[in-house]
């Protein structure tokens, strides 16, 4: 009578011992993309003030690509796509033919500049104090990122962390029509 | 005297309906903005409207239904605004065409045949408590009207 009941808690043990395997050495989702009522239609304003007091306007960057980046410093996920966005930054900087930038989302603008000071990047990053940019974007919490074709269009929406070669690919699939 | 009653029972329930769907137009800027954020849910939660929600889009949302009521727009434009960019899912009354359409009509179909049921049980037993008076029945009762005579 036992070992019917020995054998049960032991097979219990091992599916939940495997269980605990595959999630404890899977790798965080990344590069998901989503869909959005945003996708094919006019990208919706980035306009304002940067943290370094300059003026940012997406509507200036007509003609090549524009990575879109909502972020905060208290985020986990931007923290640790950050470096796949400075190499994708990077990557595109000789020829110029993607913008990457980044806006703010509900945090501390001393924070922010802390993050960028500390981490690199060096595009620009728009302020949404009001969370307007935000809420155009229908961003419900970061990190989230798109990309705009060079016709103004909204052409990806990618939610959770992203990384350079997500992005790679998808801008490849994107300019090959695919 | 069972008439009357039915009667003002009849009263009491359009009474109810009336003041159910009775207009309750918010009479401030802040009213009108917190009577739309509580149709709109907070994106980041489950099941929350972003009156209820501190998540930071919550409040982020709740900051342009206020600059959008000061705007001067309707409750219908602010809450198109925010499907445009969110989705439809945004908005947490269900549309009222189209499958979800139905979220609103079948309460109000259960309704009516329930009432209906129960008028049609109502009629059913009154019926048979018509047509089933026994000998027996006649009996009893003389035997009950003969013992309260002695």
């Amino acid at each position: 009578m036992k070992r019917p009941a020995v054998w049960a808690a032991a097979g219990i043990a091992v599916v939940l011992a495997l269980l605990v395997v595959v999630l404890a050495t899977r790798k965080p989702a990344t590069d998901r993309v989503a869909s959005s009522p945003l996708l094919g239609k006019a990208a919706p304003e980035v306009q304002g003030a940067t943290i370094d007091g300059k003026s940012f306007d997406l509507a200036d960057q007509r003609g090549r690509w524009v990575l879109v980046n909502f972020l905060a410093s208290w985020c986990g996920p931007c923290q640790r796509e950050h470096d796949d966005l400075i190499q994708f930054a990077d990557a595109h900087a000789a020829t110029n033919d993607v913008t990457v930038v980044s806006v703010v989302f509900q945090d501390d603008l001393t924070a922010v500049r802390q993050f960028f000071a500390s981490r690199g990047g060096d595009w620009p990053v728009v302020r949404d104090d009001s969370g307007r940019v935000a809420v155009a974007w229908g961003v419900p919490q970061v990190p989230e990122t798109y990309l705009v074709s060079p016709n103004g269009r909204v052409a990806v929406k990618f939610i959770g962390e992203v990384t350079y070669d997500g992005l790679e690919r998808q801008l490849d699939r994107l300019r090959s029509g695919a | 005297m069972r008439k009357v009653a039915w009667g003002a029972l009849l009263l009491v329930v359009i009474g109810a309906l009336v003041y159910g769907v009775r207009d309750r137009s918010p009479a401030t800027a802040s009213e009108r903005a917190r009577h739309v954020g509580d149709t709109i849910m907070c994106p980041a939660c489950s099941g929350e409207s972003v009156t209820g929600s501190q998540a930071p889009v919550a409040v982020a949302i709740r900051r342009q239904i206020a600059d959008m009521v000061r705007q001067g727009r309707s409750d219908e434009e602010i809450r198109n605004t925010l499907v445009a960019s969110y989705g439809d899912r945004i908005v947490l009354n269900p549309p009222r065409s189209g499958l979800a359409g139905l979220v609103w009509v079948l309460p109000v179909a259960a309704l009516v045949v329930a009432l209906a049921a129960l008028a049609l049980i109502f009629r059913t037993w009154r019926a048979s408590a018509d047509g089933e008076v026994t000998p027996d029945d006649v009996d009893a009762a003389a035997r009950a009207r003969r013992a309260e005579g002695a």
